[in-house]
């Protein structure tokens, strides 16, 4: 579980600085090159994701 | 946009975020009403719109101050820790952000498309309906659980995760015009058996993060070009609606320790019954 949640955590990190750059726009408004609210979204995410890791973590060794 | 219209809006805004009738469905209805040309997609009243939702999430936080110092501490501790325990105020806080996660997700992919889609106030009306349809729903199944069999209510920080996540997706339902936030997570919070009182704290804790993180996120409309002229009027307007906003939660809070949702619903099913009857001879659109 532990190496899921970093997997998901890179994914989204990944996928948040993509939306930053605005080299993605995926059911983003076309009217803005760079995406705030969907950046703020995945790192947020990405976040969660690292904080999921670390109690994955702690669980595997008592 | 006249002051007058800046003040109304600012305290109609406060106020329709909290009380479970639908904050968007009001602000579209009662300027269509009232026959004011504002226009929803103009920046600078999107801008003002922004101010008006940061300033009812800073009176959230005012008026649940002491309980987000507790939860943010036990939020923290939690991390450090690296281990979810029993106690009350961790339990409540990780509740909180899985709660937030659906909303959050449908709330950046939805929101714009959806208000684009069903911005009428036809659309608006229809919704208030439903909106008190829910409430009513809700409340019925409360009593025949709670009252007629006798069912326990459950404490908050005993809900389940998976219920958790139920109450933020219902909370994702206000993303339709004239469905209320706080209506639908209230009526989510008591299907999973939680009392007014512990459903209405749960839907205003969760409801704070979502207003403000979107308001945060769309304060840089703000200094995009020309808005600037309107700052005035979103600073007093803010400061309106995050007062209207603080007071509403304090009567809210108190109302729902004796009392229960139908009375917002017989007003949001007559009142949109009104709005859709007028819209439909063409009165208002």
């Amino acid at each position: 579980m532990k190496y899921v949640a970093l997997v998901i955590a890179i994914v989204c990190f990944v996928i948040a600085i993509c939306y930053a750059l605005g080299v993605i726009g995926w059911f983003a408004d076309p009217a803005h090159k760079h995406h705030v609210s969907h950046f703020v979204l995945f790192a947020v995410l990405g976040i969660l994701a690292l904080v999921w890791m670390r109690f994955a973590g702690e669980r595997a060794t008592p | 946009m006249s002051d007058l219209q800046a003040i109304s809006l600012a305290i109609l805004q406060g106020v329709s975020e909290l009380f479970p009738v639908s904050s968007l469905g009001h602000t579209i209805l009662v300027p269509a009403l009232l026959h004011w040309s504002v226009n929803r997609r103009d920046p600078t009243f999107l801008a003002f719109v922004v101010v008006l939702h940061l300033g009812t999430a800073i009176a959230l936080v005012v008026f649940y101050r002491r309980e987000w110092v507790a939860l943010v501490r036990a939020l923290v501790r939690s991390i450090m820790r690296g281990r979810l325990s029993d106690e009350r105020d961790e339990r409540i806080a990780w509740l909180l952000v899985v709660g937030s996660i659906p909303v959050g997700i449908l709330g950046v992919y939805l929101e714009s498309p959806v208000r684009n889609l069903l911005g009428s106030a036809a659309y608006a009306s229809i919704f208030l309906m439903i909106n008190a349809l829910i409430m009513f729903v809700g409340e019925f199944f409360r009593k025949r659980q709670h009252e007629d069999r006798g069912k326990r209510y459950k404490r908050l920080e005993a809900m389940k995760w998976i219920e958790g996540v139920a109450v933020g997706l219902a909370q994702s339902l206000a993303l339709l015009p004239g469905i209320s936030r706080s209506g639908a997570s209230i009526v989510a919070g008591l299907a999973v058996d939680l009392d007014h009182e512990d459903a209405a704290r749960y839907s205003f804790l969760l409801a704070t993060p979502v207003i403000g993180a979107a308001a945060l996120i769309e304060l840089p409309r703000l200094w995009e070009g020309g808005t600037h002229v309107i700052a005035l009027q979103a600073l007093y307007g803010g400061i309106l609606a995050g007062i209207a906003a603080y007071l509403s939660v304090a009567f809210l809070t108190k109302y729902f320790q004796r009392n229960d949702l139908r009375p917002f619903g017989w007003y949001c099913l007559v009142f949109g019954a009104l709005c859709l009857w007028l819209s439909y001879k063409g009165v208002i659109s």
